[in-house]
């Protein structure tokens, strides 16, 4: 913003236009000028320029365990930054408190997942079980993203699978345990380097020179490889944008910031994967022009954070971060943040203001992220899945990776299946595999229970009948069949379950995460929930679901600003059509 | 970020359709914009021209023929793109939108908006889609109301979190209170830390209510006006009573309770819609009960004459009645109604009576910068040629006298020499002794907001003031050390040969000694005087001496000071050398303290000068006023202010003229002003109130107020505004104008005016400077002076774009030494008191005191002190304290505040029962003969009992 001195009177953007005395007339609003520069870049309404106060609030919380409000006023009066910004992060993010912490935090997940595997049984156990204990204080919570061991509970922020009272009593006396990352023992097939064998060879060659950007760009291209995360954008064509734009700097970021109910594909990717996932960052901001990178991991993944800390410092150690990286004339640096919370902050411009230090909200998009992104810079965002794969594609070649496809669909997949099955975990198949397959691989439905219905999605998919169960899951066939591939999460759903309450529990959890932005999903989730809800609690089922709730679907889904928005009532949409025997549109 | 983009931007466009229609529009255009340009309207809530689109509210979407539909206020067009605005779907989608938020809205029967104004934009909306609350969703978000501000009503379910109020808070009026808090359906807008709105840091600008589409902000009834629906009230376009900004506004009267009830900002080319409390909220003190509504007469037994209330005596102790305004109860009884005649003939035949017995220099009249330019031409026509002598004068002598005689010096006008608002094309803004968040809150808006698109702002205060907040550089200087500040700035400018050669050359005078005298400030002797470090002093002269275009805005920090000429000249050569005058975002701005300080001034309300700084003592000019005024005049200069109050009290002035003056709490050393005011053998004293100097006189004229009269005002910017008659006045008070003209017939001066249009003809003809300004082309918004074509243009924003009006069209420089405050602290006496003025208060309070919201929110004297001094003295917040002067001591509550610096303290002067004056020192400027009112040593002590209740 330097309009310092000495800058050309012509390159201040011009407001108003209204000449009066030869002169530029003030504008009422300092981004009217910024929206024009940038077409389509909304009005910073509420969000103060500056460094960001999320490490500050951080760090008074860190001393103090909550954020006092002397210490909140000395914030704003030693930054002259308002007083609203303060707030406005410090009621919006779940990870800051703003009264003294209990002893002893246990948190119980209470979202799909869970709630199938007798969540609100566990949740009310765990609750009597420590209703009069004052040092104790038990919190329901939206997905933990441990849906492989549910139902999912921590304590002191630390994923506690089984043994919530030992937990309980460690933190209590004051030396919370720290779980260690959940790891599989076999190798998987995207990964190209044999055990014990040196890591980083690809982005070694890269930094060599032997494997320039434009090839890096066309192999990806080619292998048609496409973002993990849910949106499936074409990854090779993403990084050629960013590489493209001429703006400096550029940015880089990996979203480790997976929580939808059923999905934690991510997390098991970044415990046994890590120094793929880096490299991948790695080569991406290669490839881009970026020197500052970043991994936006969620703070419910901390056994898996410090796994990649020490990743982080093996790559540091091997000389790959720096001014100067290998001689190769490269700046690369690479930081973790932690993530203050919040499911929103998974949508990836929603994690830039976060970045920036503003309240996660989405952004109107266009513009996007790869043309304008954190601080209105080009930023290359992929999720941890994606980077990943990023390695063996350049290892073994497009053609290599496109043959691990099956069912006409290209590459690997990793799946996180979770519900109603036997073994639930993350699975590493080949993308086209059905879910019949992969429902097998995971030991079957629970107890050899009938199938009721599934999402292959995660939590914003729409959920399909067992007559889809050899579709083949990939970003083509699940669209055709009435859903979506989103962030391979295969959750099961076994007969005998309530279908509209399942959906309704998905709901409230986007009800629960909406950042309250916009109209449709603030308000729209809200009142859809108390409608169902209601009509639940009566005993009723889809046949009395209403026409008010198809006119809010359709409201949400077309006008809200994120897929949050606009995912929220498609489950439930779905299970309504599926029970009325009806093909979902 | 100054890149050449937006040119490039402007020139190329994208060709679309909307609604089948072919449009061609510059690239950014958002797709509202041009669907608006085709007369083709989409609705929107929480968009408003005049704020950055956010697109939160989504009734704007628009099909664009993708996935999911557009919100159009913040979607730029884009090449081919096909729009449709409405269709059936989108209408659907719309009402459902519409649906959803009116279920968290209060029944339209409650409605605070709806039961006021009754302009809900959600209700009109819901009503053109046909749709209630209730209709299938669940009602209610309880999220509450906030009754907590005096004016202002908060209903959180109300809110539909457009964003508006957000905006209007932050990029409007760059006060930064509001914002959003929390998430989801619990997302609500709050004040500071979630504070209720009454206390929190808000300044009750109004911009919020201003923004606000629903009921969830609005304004309270003041004295119990209702507030109607528009079309049930008259709208009234003039101009705010206060500050020297003169924003422009429309007042709502109730014609059935002759009175306000609210107020509105209104476009206009400086303010632009902007207002402050003052302004939006401070309208009531001219039907407050306490108006004066006939002609008052003193009592026989009320002789000899003094002060009549226990505060004016100064034996306050046994005040009845804690704080507030002059005691009716107490003062009245000495006063008896009079009709106008009687009140007028006894004033006509003392007045004349002093002047025939001891010769026109007995004679006094102070004018007002509050009253019109017709009122101030008027009254120093009367003074002049009615009495003969130039002892005329008003408050400009203890705000901006020394600003304007250095002004006057050095560039042949008193004026600034650009608008606030030129601020916008500066680089480096300098503001210098200047609280405009608090005494120029609009002007201050427009420097906040300048520094957010890229100006860099650097605050030189001896207070860390409000808009050290926003600063890039703040630079708290030790009081009184100014000269040797800026001739350190300077110092570095000429050492780093950063001087516009060109500009010194052919416009600048005595450039020599100036850098002669500057070698003598290094950075570190400047530093070590100014107590700032050398590095700071380097950086601002070099960022100052960079700029492509520089500006200085000054305030009362320079002015009130024994060195404030020499204060001003420095600043006057800071911009000398540098080039900085006579281009856009360059220039000297003096921001004038009341509504028609400019005005008065350029009226001829100074004892030098005729109408537009015409010198008295320069024959040419002065027969051009004789002939005007068919009278002799006076070829000497008159008495100031400060030296009237000397005169009186060793037998000079012995009858005097005040009009809507009240030295008794402006002037310094109320000790002696009160000596003074007793002394005087005649006094009548013209006002709206019975204020504390009237309590001294012979004669009280109940005045129409602002509101009740017609006339035209000068703004700081040089913008001459018609302010027009809002209500009728109370009783039979008159405008001023009328009986300064009845007052002058009866000394033998014919006057006869019809109006105040007749008057302004009159001085238009003789104010080379108003030349062409007439009340029929003022228009809405008024102009700038001079003006070369009112009929179309606004004016001149840029002042001596090639020569400056002095004699050989150049500056003149006059570079002073540094030379210490006339009473330094020492171990009896260790503190310095500074004095000013609140964001709330005005003068001496006679109005902003009678005003429901301004005095509800402060209601108390007070002094503000540092923490560390505070805990020293054994003073906590709120706690009261006895200061004392070697004048006078006074008691009131202590502020513990940051804002102070260590051994200063704060005081405003608005507070007659803790007059700072009684403390303040008259030592005055010798140029400008203003007083030290920046400057005197004061002992603080804890005081055991608050004023008002200790016994007497």
């Amino acid at each position: 913003m330097d309009g310092g001195p000495g800058a050309d009177r012509a390159g201040r953007p011009a407001g108003g236009g209204d000449e009066r005395g030869g002169l530029k007339e003030a504008v009422d609003g300092r981004g009217a000028a910024a929206a024009r520069r940038v077409p389509g870049a909304e009005g910073r309404a509420g969000k103060f320029p500056g460094p960001s106060l999320i490490g500050p609030l951080k760090a008074i919380q860190r001393q103090h365990g909550w954020l006092p409000r002397e210490e909140l006023v000395r914030l704003s009066r030693e930054t002259r930054r308002p007083l609203y910004e303060i707030q406005g992060l410090v009621s919006f993010y779940p990870h800051f408190r703003t009264e003294a912490p209990p002893k002893v935090e246990v948190a119980c997940c209470h979202d799909l997942a869970c709630w199938l595997n007798g969540g609100e049984e566990r949740i009310r156990v765990i609750r009597d079980r420590y209703a009069d204990d004052p040092e104790v204080e038990v919190r329901e919570v939206s997905c933990l993203g441990r849906c492989d061991a549910v139902p999912a509970v921590s304590v002191g922020d630390e994923p506690a699978a089984s043994g919530v009272e030992e937990l309980v009593e460690t933190a209590r006396a004051g030396s919370p345990e720290r779980a260690p990352a959940k790891r599989g023992t076999e190798p998987r097939p995207n990964d190209p380097y044999a055990p014990g064998e040196e890591r980083y060879r690809v982005l070694r060659r890269a930094l060599a020179g032997e494997l320039p950007a434009e090839r890096i760009i066309a192999e990806l291209t080619d292998s048609r490889l496409r973002g993990m995360g849910g949106a499936g954008f074409p990854t090779g064509k993403k990084w050629e944008i960013v590489a493209g734009e001429q703006t400096q700097p550029k940015y880089a970021i990996c979203n480790a910031d997976e929580s939808e109910p059923g999905t934690f594909k991510d997390r098991q990717c970044l415990a046994e994967q890590p120094h793929l996932v880096l490299e991948g960052l790695l080569l991406g901001m290669l490839v881009t022009g970026a020197e500052q990178g970043w991994v936006f991991i969620r703070h419910e993944y901390g056994p898996e954070e410090r796994v990649l800390e020490s990743e982080l410092d093996a790559v540091r150690e091997a000389g790959l971060l720096g001014s100067d990286v290998l001689g190769s004339g490269r700046r690369l640096d690479l930081e973790i943040f932690t993530s203050p919370g919040g499911y929103i902050l998974g949508e990836e411009s929603a994690l830039l203001e976060c970045l920036e230090g503003h309240r996660g909200e989405p952004r109107n998009k266009p513009p996007f992220p790869g043309n304008h992104g954190l601080w209105g810079k080009p930023t290359l965002i992929n999720s941890v899945e994606t980077f990943a794969h990023v390695p063996v594609i350049l290892e073994r070649g497009a053609e290599w990776w496109r043959e691990q496809g099956a069912n006409g669909a290209t590459g690997l997949k990793l799946f996180a299946v979770s519900g109603h099955v036997e073994r639930p975990g993350v699975y590493c198949v080949p993308l086209g595999t059905t879910a019949r397959e992969l429902i097998e691989l995971a030991g079957g439905v629970k107890d050899g229970a009938e199938l009721a219905a599934f999402q292959p999605g995660g939590a914003s998919s729409n959920f399909l009948s067992p007559d889809d169960l050899d579709v083949p899951l990939d970003f083509d066939s699940l669209p055709k069949a009435g859903s979506m591939l989103g962030s391979g999460a295969l959750v099961v759903i076994a007969a005998g379950t309530d279908l509209l309450a399942a959906a309704t529990n998905v709901l409230r959890f986007f009800r629960d995460e909406s950042c309250g932005k916009c109209v449709p999903c603030r308000v729209g989730s809200h009142k859809a929930h108390e409608i169902l809800t209601e009509l639940l609690a009566r005993g009723e089922g889809t046949e009395a679901v209403d026409e008010r709730i198809f006119e809010l679907e359709e409201t949400l889904r077309m006008t809200s600003i994120c897929g949050l928005g606009q995912v929220a009532l498609g489950p439930v949409r779905s299970v309504v059509e599926l029970e009325r025997g009806r093909a979902p549109a | 970020m100054a890149t050449t983009a937006p040119v490039a931007a402007q020139t190329e466009t994208v060709t679309l359709t909307i609604d089948g229609r072919e449009l061609r529009v510059p690239r950014g255009t958002t797709i509202w914009e041009a669907a608006r340009q085709a007369g083709i309207e989409v609705p929107a809530l929480c968009h408003d021209e005049r704020y950055d689109p956010v697109g939160v509210c989504r009734t704007c979407v628009v099909d664009v023929g993708a996935r999911v539909h557009a919100a159009s206020c913040v979607r730029a067009c884009e090449e081919g793109m096909e729009v449709r605005t409405s269709t059936p779907e989108l209408e659907r989608q719309r009402a459902t939108l519409v649906k959803l938020l009116l279920a968290d809205q209060p029944p339209p029967e409650r409605d605070p908006k709806q039961t006021t104004t009754a302009d809900n934009e959600l209700l009109a909306m819901a009503d053109g889609y046909g749709v209630s609350r209730g209709d299938g969703i669940p009602l209610g978000s309880g999220r509450g109301e906030d009754d907590s501000h005096p004016v202002i009503a908060v209903n959180h379910d109300a809110c539909i979190l457009c964003d508006r109020c957000v905006r209007a808070c932050d990029d409007i009026q760059a006060n930064d209170v509001i914002g959003r808090s929390r998430k989801g359906h619990a997302a609500r807008i709050s004040f500071d830390l979630e504070d209720p709105m009454g206390e929190s840091s808000c300044v009750t600008c109004g911009e919020c209510v201003a923004a606000c589409p629903t009921g969830a902000l609005v304004n309270k009834p003041i004295r119990e006006v209702p507030i109607r629906p528009r079309s049930e009230l008259d709208q009234v376009d003039t101009v705010c009573p206060y500050c020297g900004v003169g924003c422009a506004l429309t007042y709502h009267v109730d014609r059935d309770r002759n009175a306000i009830a609210f107020a509105e900002g209104r476009e206009q080319p400086g303010s632009r819609r902007r207002l402050c409390v003052k302004g939006r909220y401070g309208f009531d003190y001219a039907s407050n009960p306490q108006r004066l509504t006939v002609p008052l007469i003193r009592r026989e037994g009320s002789y000899p004459k003094g002060a009549l209330s226990s505060d004016v005596r100064g034996d306050g102790r046994g005040r009845r009645k804690p704080g507030g305004v002059v005691d009716y109860d107490e003062v009245m009884p000495h006063f008896r109604e009079a009709s106008w005649e009687e009140a007028l003939d006894l004033a006509a035949t003392r007045l004349k009576g002093i002047h025939s017995e001891h010769g026109p220099g007995a004679i006094a009249g102070f004018g007002s910068a509050k009253c019109s330019n017709e009122e101030a031409y008027l009254f120093q026509k009367l003074i002049r040629a009615g009495f003969g002598t130039n002892n005329v004068d008003h408050c400009t002598r203890l705000c901006h006298a020394s600003s304007v005689a250095a002004l006057l010096e050095g560039v042949g006008s008193g004026a600034v020499t650009t608008t606030y608002g030129d601020i916008v094309n500066a680089d480096v803004a300098i503001l210098a002794g200047t609280n405009t968040t608090s005494n120029h809150p609009v002007a201050a808006s427009f420097f906040k907001q300048a520094r957010r698109r890229g100006t860099k702002l650097i605050v030189v205060d001896t207070r860390r003031v409000g808009i050290a907040d926003h600063a890039d550089i703040f630079c708290r200087i030790k009081p009184g050390t100014d000269v040797a500040f800026y001739n350190g700035v300077m110092h570095e400018v000429i050492r780093r040969d950063l001087v516009d050669r060109e500009f010194i050359a052919d416009r600048v005078t005595n450039y020599a000694k100036l850098a002669k005298v500057v070698r003598d400030y290094p950075p570190e002797r400047a530093g070590q005087i100014c107590g700032v470090g050398p590095d700071v002093i380097r950086e601002i002269g070099r960022l100052w001496g960079e700029a492509g275009a520089g500006i200085i805005f000054w305030g009362m920090g320079i002015s009130q000071h024994t060195t404030g000429t020499d204060n001003s000249r420095c600043l006057i050569a800071m911009c000398s050398i540098t080039g900085n005058v006579g281009r856009p975002g360059t220039g000297l701005h003096p921001l004038r303290g009341q509504n028609n300080v400019q005005g008065a001034s350029d009226a001829g309300l100074i004892p030098m000068v005729f109408p537009d700084y015409q010198k008295v003592d320069n024959p040419e000019l002065r027969a051009k006023f004789e002939r005007a005024w068919d009278r002799e005049l006076d070829p000497e200069p008159g008495l100031t202010v400060t030296e009237i109050v000397a005169s009186a009290l060793h037998g000079g002035v012995r009858g005097m003229y005040m009009v809507g003056e009240n030295p008794f709490l402006s002037d310094p050393n109320v000790n002696k002003v009160r000596k003074a005011l007793a002394a005087l053998e005649f006094l009548v004293v013209e006002d709206i109130f019975l204020t504390e100097t009237a309590e001294f006189a012979d004669v009280v004229l109940p005045a129409a107020s602002y509101m009740e009269k017609e006339g035209t005002y000068t703004n700081t910017d040089r913008r001459v505004q018609l302010g027009r008659k809002v209500l009728d006045p109370p009783g039979e008070a008159r405008p001023d104008w009328e009986i300064i003209q009845d007052l002058a017939n009866r000394i033998g001066l014919p006057m006869d005016y019809a109006s105040p249009r007749e008057v302004f003809e009159e001085l238009e003809a003789l104010m080379p400077s108003y030349h062409g300004l007439s009340y029929d082309n003022l228009g809405a918004t008024g102009k700038l002076y001079p003006n070369d074509d009112p009929e179309h243009s606004d004016g001149t924003v840029v002042m001596f774009t090639e020569a400056f009006p002095t004699d050989d069209g150049k500056a003149h420089l006059r570079p002073p030494e540094w030379m210490p405050a006339k009473e330094l602290p020492d171990d009896e006496y260790p503190f310095v008191l500074n004095t000013g003025r609140l964001l709330q208060h005005w003068h001496t309070g006679t109005m902003t005191r009678r005003s429901y919201a301004l005095d509800a929110i402060e209601p108390a004297a007070a002094v503000w002190i540092h923490p560390d001094d505070a805990a020293e003295l054994g003073i906590g917040d709120g706690e009261f304290a006895r200061v004392s002067s070697r004048r006078g001591s006074i008691e009131l509550a202590a502020r513990i505040s940051h804002r102070e610096t260590r051994g200063n303290c704060f005081i405003p002067f608005h507070f007659r029962e803790a007059a700072a004056n009684l403390l303040t020192i008259d030592e005055i400027d010798p140029y400008g003969k203003i007083p030290e009112y920046k400057f005197c040593a004061v002992r603080i002590e804890p005081a055991r009992f608050p004023v008002g209740t200790e016994a007497g």
